[in-house]
């Protein structure tokens, strides 16, 4: 058992503020004990020679070491005046007055800490309390900003502002998935996740500081090349070009995918990351559109053809600049609505979070796919052969979509009505788990990140989807539905980290794959168990 | 006099200090929706399982619903019960719900005092001396008097025990987290001593609310504080009363803004709305953040901002 820590800690300085030994991680069933010893592989010295990882085993920004006594100060001085601006509503419109709210009412009850799957996987550690690193920030606010806050400060809760405190807070802010599990259970209401998120955003806003994933080869590429995965229009367009002979291919099903279709009723919004990585869902959604007859469109524009917002996880300026970029181009197109594909933090950030930053001919309606696919699967426009599915299902809920959006039973609907052998993870719904790629854990991978991310964030979910299938025997394939990117890609690494396709035979994919899998016009499956597949021919 | 004078006071810093937090509140910039599920005044089936009207296919079309009802259903058991904590907590909800229930007792017994006070001085003709009306008030006041005092004794003690002995608690309690409760304490304690030591039908605080009423010039001829435990219990309630709204206890009554303006605020912004205009006056606003990519120079609003691609992306 490792020492308590409290949140006046963070500033003292040490060479690892808190590491995982072996057999601190909540276990895992058998076959993957062999995992319960697991510790995450030390960083290596010659790449972290220059960066702050003081906090933990792991890295996810990799802030560089200040030269000087001074630049340090200088850094403490940039932090404040960050910090300031949070409470500004020039500055912070945006989340003021949820984060005002949150900051003066917590009765550090604990009550979160139990809801969060982080804090419980990584053995109740406790900077992974989700009102540590709240309470880090209030006191900071509270003795550096208020006045007469260092008197205050010894009454209300002190901490030392250096620069560890602040390397450290930044890196922390990134252990954190924004699930809001912990969110929803706080009997007053108070939001540590966002909190957590603001925390990200002064760093980014104020100090230019952020994962490098998630900003320059994120949002930056995004807004300037056309997407994060690096992918230009032309590139894009090849690509689908691709996607619409391999659909042929495996399905026997022609599809023609439109693009820039002006007045089309649909512009869909795809994460690229489908694109590259799971060409088959990019298929299976123009294949279901096609046959429903659906009048729909992509856009070749640069940020058109790529629906991931980064910015929502960590900053705001980034956020709205694609936010109004995405509608912008749907406007120019005269589509009637913009219809998002299977990406869950899209979802949220421009059908939910953008809907208070767009007006009058960017706010473009906006719709889950979710919602879309249930109405064409249950009006009948399509006909299925569910027993093509006859194997395993379980659902995963994203967060953002779920949690975040109250978009709950359309995908179940489909489900009921496709796949015979659907059964829920269990908590499901508005109290699931995150896939641990939350808020962008899903595509950082610098340094060890992802260790630690399949390790601690994803674990609560792995051991999730081994419930869901624990009375199925070991040899049939499993198929669990994750109906969004970046949860995709979590659990892809997931799998592949605890050999789960091997130990238990698990595989994955999306929601649009299993419905045209159960079409009864396909000629071949979509689906494959490894190199078998899912139903013959 | 002085009792009085001090009660005053400390209602009228309770006032100001809850005034101002509500008007903060009011006040404050239209934020981005950030509403978190279940949102409890979801309409029909969905509100059991979490959804919203964004199931809906074309919701734009439809008209906003909520239902009063369903945020009603779930709202009173959650204040009076304490039932989030009783679902996710439950060995604080031990002690911390006699503890706030207390708390409400005392504030029912204060505003029945008040009752009991107005008919007085109104002279209220059903309310004579043995009429079944005052005798029902008289009884209803011991009992949540009583009943108050004991959950909230009970209840303080527990909770301070509790924040002392779990880990959990006491690695992040400050001296104000324990100085809040005790005084609390301090109140519970002294006012069920003052009830047990001479004045268990609460007349001592029938005639002291009687005479806020009337500048200290009581028509009952029982003159308040006449005990030590009487007068603690009169200069902490009022004390208490002015420090609450000054600390996070407030979330007695905050906790509506948090629920209502972020949890459940999932009101839909319409072109030509109270909403949409709200937005174009933050869009407005000039950002002063000082990273590069934002690229604010004070002049800039959000609005050209957010529509425009900054300089290392060009």
């Amino acid at each position: 058992m490792s020492k308590s820590l409290k949140p006046s800690d963070l500033a003292k300085p040490s060479d690892c503020l808190c590491h995982i030994e072996p057999g601190d991680l909540s276990p895992l069933p058998p076959p993957y004990e062999d995992f319960n010893q697991a510790t995450i592989p030390p960083l290596k010295p010659e790449k972290v020679n220059n960066i702050e990882t003081s906090l933990d085993d792991t890295v996810a920004i990799g802030i560089p070491k200040p030269a000087s006594k001074e630049e340090e100060e200088a850094l403490v001085r940039q932090f404040l005046s960050g910090l300031k601006k949070l409470f500004e509503k020039e500055n912070n419109w945006t989340f003021l007055q949820p984060l005002l709210l949150s900051m003066e009412h917590c009765a550090k009850c604990q009550t979160c800490a139990n809801a969060c799957p982080v804090y419980e996987m990584s053995g109740k550690k406790d900077i992974h309390r989700p009102m540590f690193r709240a309470e880090v920030l209030r006191r900071i606010y509270n003795k550096y900003l208020k006045p007469g806050g260092k008197i205050t400060a010894k009454l209300t809760g002190d901490i030392d502002l250096n620069w560890t405190t602040i390397a450290r807070l930044a890196e922390l802010s990134y252990r954190c998935t924004l699930c809001r599990r912990c969110a929803t259970v706080c009997p007053i209401g108070v939001d540590n996740g966002l909190i957590n998120h603001e925390i990200r955003k002064l760093f980014s806003q104020e100090m230019g500081v952020a994962p490098k994933e998630l900003h320059d080869k994120g949002s930056t590429q995004q807004l300037r090349v056309g997407s994060s995965t690096g992918m230009n229009p032309l590139a894009v367009k090849d690509s689908i070009d691709f996607i619409q002979e391999e659909m042929e291919e495996i399905t026997g099903y022609k599809v023609d995918i439109p693009w820039d279709v002006e007045g089309a009723d649909i512009l869909l919004l795809h994460n690229a990351g489908e694109i590259l990585s799971w060409p088959e869902n990019v298929g299976a959604f123009a294949i279901i559109f096609q046959a429903a007859g659906l009048s729909w469109t992509l856009s070749s524009e640069t940020t058109g053809y790529d629906a991931v917002n980064y910015g929502v996880w960590y900053d705001d300026i980034q956020f709205a600049r694609v936010a109004v970029r995405h509608t912008d181009i749907a406007r120019r197109l005269k589509v009637k609505k913009i219809v998002m594909g299977e990406c869950g933090h899209a979802h949220k950030a421009l059908t939910v979070t953008a809907d208070r930053l767009l007006t009058g001919e960017l706010n473009i309606p906006r719709e889950s796919a979710m919602v879309t696919l249930e109405d064409i699967v249950l009006s009948g426009k399509l006909q299925f052969a569910p027993i093509r599915n006859n194997f395993p299902v379980t659902l995963h809920d994203p967060c953002n979509m779920v949690r975040s959006m109250g978009i709950v039973e359309p995908q179940r609907r489909i489900l009921r009505k496709i796949a015979p052998r659907f059964r829920e993870m269990t908590p499901h719904s508005v109290e699931n788990y995150c896939c641990g790629g939350g808020s962008g854990f899903a595509i950082m991978s610098g340094y060890n990140f992802a260790e630690w991310r399949n390790l601690v964030s994803s674990r609560k979910k792995f051991l999730q989807i081994l419930t869901a299938f624990q009375d199925e025997p070991q040899e049939i394939p499993k198929y669990v539905c994750a109906p969004c990117s970046n949860c995709k890609g979590a659990i892809r690494d997931m799998i592949d980290y605890y050999h789960a396709e091997e130990r238990s035979h698990l595989y994955y994919g999306g929601l649009v794959e299993l419905i045209v899998n159960a079409m009864a016009n396909m000629k071949k499956p979509i689906i494959r168990f490894g190199e078998e597949p899912s139903w013959e021919s | 006099m002085g009792f009085y004078v001090l009660s005053y006071i400390c209602v009228a810093v309770f006032i100001l200090a809850t005034g101002y937090r509500v008007y903060r509140q009011i006040t404050l910039p239209v934020h981005v929706r950030w509403e978190i599920y279940p949102v409890q005044h979801e309409t029909g089936a969905k509100v059991a399982y979490g959804g919203s009207y964004l199931e809906e296919l074309n919701w734009w079309e439809k008209k906003y619903e909520s239902s009063l009802f369903n945020e009603l259903k779930y709202m009173a058991p959650e204040i009076f019960f304490l039932r989030g904590l009783w679902k996710e907590n439950r060995s604080l909800w031990r002690v911390s719900f006699p503890f706030h229930f207390g708390l409400y007792l005392m504030i029912a017994t204060f505003g029945l005092l008040l009752l009991h006070a107005c008919f007085i001085l109104w002279r209220f003709p059903a309310f004579a001396a043995g009429s079944t009306i005052r005798t029902l008030l008289d009884g209803l006041i011991i009992f949540t008097g009583w009943i108050g005092l004991i959950l909230g004794n009970i209840g303080s003690l527990g909770v301070l025990y509790k924040r002392r002995i779990d880990p959990e608690l006491r690695d992040y309690s400050s001296f104000a987290d324990y100085f809040n409760v005790g005084f609390i304490f301090l109140f519970f304690l002294s006012a069920l001593v003052a009830c047990l030591l001479g004045d268990p039908v609460l007349e001592g605080a029938k005639a002291y609310v009687l005479g806020l009423l009337t500048g200290g010039h009581s028509l009952n001829p029982y003159v308040p504080g006449q005990s030590v435990p009487g007068k603690v219990a009169i200069v902490s309630a009022s004390l208490l009363t002015a420090y609450i709204p000054l600390t996070h206890m407030s979330h007695m009554y905050m906790k509506y803004f948090l629920y209502h303006d972020v949890k459940w605020d999932d009101a839909p912004n319409r072109r030509g709305g109270s909403i949409e205009a709200a937005i174009l006056k933050n869009l407005e606003l000039k950002p002063t953040w000082k990273a590069k990519h934002v690229e604010a120079d004070g002049r800039k609003t959000w609005g050209d901002i957010a529509s425009s691609a900054p300089k290392e992306m060009k």
